[in-house]
């Protein structure tokens, strides 16, 4: 792979998807609102963040300042090394390693890490509170997502996302493993924190980990989840769609196609799905989403038996 | 190029291992073990083991962030702003570093490390995998899970709430007559030891400063949930909470209902 | 302006609405216009919109909240009768178009023509250092003293699982989003548990719809924005998203009960169906402390957004034991003011 090449291309394509990421989710709001596509408008984005660059980047009193700056520039970092994993064509990733499905876990488990820091940075009670419940329900999806992309290694024999793709040329795996896609947008709204899983920034918390964020860190901060967002599309689209895998088309052009569509998924989920408080939402996620994880693996266990 | 990479992790493992006693927020000395952490997995990726160096960074990400959730929840001065020092036995310390930095040198330097490298392409994580769990997958499967359900069940049973009800009411033994007291050491309320078992000295500071330093030394080593060996002697603290375990077993539901350490699945 | 304020001129206007006592009715609907952004928090928004009357008691408040906003700021009162609550505001008359005047300050502050709001109070600490001994340490022993006047976070006794945790008091101001409007409250959290609760201030005597409010706190800003468009029609597509959006399912049952059995879900069902004739809740004798006490934050805030305003005026009435245990104003002065 021509390092040389490769990266700005996908530092673009990251900004495209941020880009076309803002507008869905502005026009499923509108449209969940009743206000017609009003938002549709190409720009909207772009201003969104000119507005928030042309105020001052305001500071707490006594702030960990390294590591909200370290907070933001990470889970970008950490939403581009998801990207950088997704196969483009037979064998082709700019991170290939046998490893990929695990890696990808260590980036969902630094993403919580990541959203701790953000939240503990400024020094304030209310982004703390965000922070610390982020990490009770970020904790135990993670667990949820492991479950279930083991289950998608399994007809693979490999933990290489490459591999995981060229066994889907059957059939796609959010075929033959009716759970996994679902839980594995969960996952997708936990990491994003959006809709239901949104603990770390949300409205009861009048903001939670980015209530003190301000000017410059605020963009930052949205553009890196509208990143995470991309970078996760496109891994739900390579484990359970079949990634580039498509008949007429070339496989780049199918793999956008999916990511959008998980995308678009995504955000209507995060409008209209409603959030509960965190001891619930444990519950349900302990006593529920993860029994049904399991019998997703119990599932393509046996049917990667023989 | 690998070269370049070993040597820039090595320093980047070094600096940040050394940055975690420098600072006074302990939020960034947990953060900088799991960068040292980090940098380790990354030398691993180089030595092709590569699920090892991806495991060990997942693995360390979730243990630091559980290590910090608990330094928030019970120290008193987790971001080190106040002006109190952060660090204890000072001299001892230096010395055992000193100790275990020469012995480590010494062991690595006379040791006959093996030199075989593995031909290109091999598959290590299908060699690993049969290395570790054998024809056994199934039994580490299941008694994984069985793990889990029994810790669940052991925070459910020692939380407050109980299973049936409150646990300083609940689950009493009967009386040695009958209906007479409920047989068993009693409950003790008040003051800081009955509630932690010991625990905690960051916590515990209403309990008398006595032997402040003592406490302090493991109290990092016993937030740190991954940890199965603590030295259980060295300490009057977890002399203690051995003893509370130890005597306590069929009336262990009175005894601190709420101490956190019996819901780990650390045996003590 | 140089082409980043161009480009913001044309984004929509980043609001924060400190409610005062007599608001103006349509100050709600303000969310619903598309050249406007309400939001959550002063550090994101580049005006200040004051409307109605702020008591005396919360001006101090205010004033720390005006403190918080990013340069280049401006401060908008409207309907307001007391011109000089902060200096150099922009004072709106009560008929005036406020979205327009809202988008001219804000042209006008990227532009420079309007010179941002200097700060109102000094930016410094409210308390001054105690105690720092040699060796760097403070105070005796291992205490460390009392930098600026802050104690050191003690754990205290938990009531839920019995880990004793770090104890938090702060009051938590009159203008944060998610209270209802004028509500100070002085609150003791561990974690996010309230542990104490005591009334500094009671609501204002505001229109505001709770319906909207509960949606909002249940992560549906789209369905919220809809209801409080819809007004008092209910609409078969709105009442048809709300259910399977599963928001009536999201609250735990049994949150917030009162005498006559009443909980939140059912506050919640009459404020969605049937917004026009909310029921009087039973609250006699009832006290913030027996509804918020043991609830997380998240579970506390659904209950204090159920009540209508006369309903939660008559419980902080109610006395209850709390209100006299209030943390010294000296000692956590400078946590006052979250969200205020």
């Amino acid at each position: 792979m021509n390092f040389v090449l490769v990266l700005p291309a996908m530092i673009a394509a990251l900004a495209l998807g941020i880009w076309v990421a803002a507008i869905l989710d502005a026009t499923c709001r509108s449209l969940v609102a009743g206000q017609g596509r009003m938002s549709l408008t190409a720009a909207a984005p772009l201003r969104a963040a000119a507005s928030y660059m042309s105020r001052q980047r305001l500071t707490t009193e006594a702030p960990d300042r390294m590591n909200w700056f370290l907070s933001i520039a990470s889970y970008l970092a950490l939403a581009a090394i998801g990207l950088a994993m997704v196969p483009l064509g037979p064998n082709t990733a700019v991170i290939g390693i046998s490893t990929s499905v695990v890696l990808w876990g260590a980036c969902e488990s630094l993403v919580v890490v990541v959203v701790f820091l953000h939240g503990w940075s400024p020094n304030s009670p209310l982004a703390l509170i965000g922070a610390y419940r982020y990490v009770a329900i970020g904790l135990p999806v993670m667990l949820l997502s492991m479950f279930v992309l083991i289950a998608a290694a399994l007809p693979a024999r490999s933990l290489d996302l490459r591999e995981i793709v060229t066994s889907q040329a059957g059939m796609w795996n959010v075929l033959r493993q009716p759970l996994g896609l679902p839980l594995f947008l969960f996952l997708g709204l936990s990491l994003t924190l959006r809709g239901p899983f949104d603990y770390a920034d949300s409205a009861d918390l009048a903001g939670g980990t980015s209530v003190e964020d301000s000017g410059a860190d605020r963009a930052g901060w949205q553009v890196a989840r509208l990143a995470m967002l991309v970078g996760f599309s496109a891994m739900a689209a390579t484990v359970f769609l079949g990634g580039y895998l498509g008949p007429v088309l070339p496989g780049a052009v199918w793999l956008i196609l999916k990511t959008l569509a998980v995308m678009a998924v995504v955000i209507a989920l995060s409008h209209l799905l409603a959030r509960m408080p965190v001891a619930r939402m444990l519950g349900l996620i302990w006593k529920v989403l993860l029994p049904l994880s399991f019998v997703d693996l119990l599932w393509a266990g046996l049917a990667a038996l023989p | 190029m690998t070269d370049l990479a070993f040597y820039t992790l090595s320093a980047l493992a070094i600096w940040s291992g050394w940055r975690v006693f420098r600072v006074d927020s302990m939020i960034r000395a947990t953060f900088a073990l799991m960068v040292s952490f980090i940098a380790v997995g990354g030398i691993a990726l180089l030595m092709s083991a590569e699920f090892i160096g991806v495991a060990t960074v997942f693995m360390m990400a979730v243990e630091m962030m559980v290590m910090a959730l608990f330094m928030v929840m019970f120290m008193m001065n987790p971001a080190g702003l106040n002006p109190m020092r952060m660090v204890h036995q000072y001299g001892l310390s230096i010395g055992a570093g000193f100790a275990a930095f020469v012995g480590l040198t010494v062991a690595v330097l006379t040791t006959n490390l093996p030199n075989n490298p593995l031909p290109a392409g091999r598959d290590t994580l299908r060699d690993l995998g049969i290395e570790l769990l054998g024809q056994s997958m199934l039994i580490f499967e299941t008694a994984g899970v069985t793990l889990l359900a029994t810790m669940v069940g052991a925070v459910v049973l020692s939380s407050r709430g109980g299973r049936f009800g409150d646990t300083n009411e609940g689950a009493v033994p009967p009386g040695l007559h009958p209906g007479g007291a409920p047989a068993g050491r009693k409950v003790e309320t008040g003051g800081g030891h009955g509630g932690h078992g010991g625990h905690g000295a960051h916590a515990g500071h209403d309990m008398i400063m006595e032997d402040a330093d003592v406490k302090d030394v493991d109290t990092h080593q016993s937030h740190d949930e991954a940890e199965t060996d603590e030295p259980a002697a060295a300490n009057d603290e977890h002399a203690g909470h051995t003893h509370h375990t130890a005597t306590s077993d069929p009336t262990s539901d009175k005894i601190a209902p709420g101490d956190p350490h019996k819901t780990h699945g650390t045996e003590h | 302006m140089s082409w980043i304020s161009r480009l913001a001129t044309q984004a929509p206007v980043p609001v924060f609405v400190a409610i005062g006592d007599d608001a103006p009715p349509q100050t709600a609907r303000l969310a619903l216009h598309t050249g406007l952004t309400l939001v959550d928090s002063p550090r994101a928004a580049a005006i200040l919109l004051v409307a109605g009357t702020i008591p005396d008691a919360l001006i101090p408040h205010l004033h720390r909240l005006h403190d918080q906003f990013p340069h280049p700021r401006a401060s908008v009162l409207w309907q307001s009768s007391q011109p000089d609550l902060l200096p150099a505001a922009i004072v709106a008359a009560n008929t005036v178009d406020i979205v327009s005047v809202l988008t001219e300050t804000r042209d006008a502050l990227l532009s420079g023509a309007h010179k941002t709001e200097p700060d109102i109070l000094p930016d410094a600490p409210l308390n001054e250092w105690r105690r720092i001994g040699p060796h760097g340490q403070g105070g005796e022993g291992m205490m460390g003293g009392t930098p600026y006047g802050r104690p050191m976070a003690m754990t205290a006794d938990d009531m839920r699982d019995g880990l004793k945790l770090d104890a938090y008091t702060a009051d938590f101001g009159p203008f944060l989003p998610m209270f209802p409007p004028g509500l100070v409250l002085t609150l003791t959290l561990q974690g996010d548990v309230i542990q104490k609760v005591a009334v500094v201030h009671p609501p204002f005597d505001v229109d505001w719809n709770q319906g909207v409010s509960l949606l909002r706190l249940l992560g549906l800003p789209g369905l919220a924005d809809r209801l409080l468009r819809n007004g008092l029609t209910a609409s078969a597509t709105q009442t048809r998203l709300i259910r399977w959006s599963g928001a009536r399912a999201a609250i735990p049952p049994g949150l917030g009960r009162t005498h006559d059995g009443s909980d939140v879900r059912d506050r919640f069902d009459r404020l969605i169906a049937d917004p026009a004739n909310p029921k009087a809740p039973h609250i006699d004798g009832i006290h913030l402390t027996d509804l918020l006490v043991g609830l997380e934050w998240h579970e506390a805030m659904l209950v204090l957004n159920s009540f209508d305003t006369g309903a939660l005026q008559r419980i902080c009435a109610n006395g209850g034991d709390g209100d006299d245990q209030r943390d010294t104003e000296t000692i956590h002065a400078s946590h006052v003011g979250h969200g205020s």
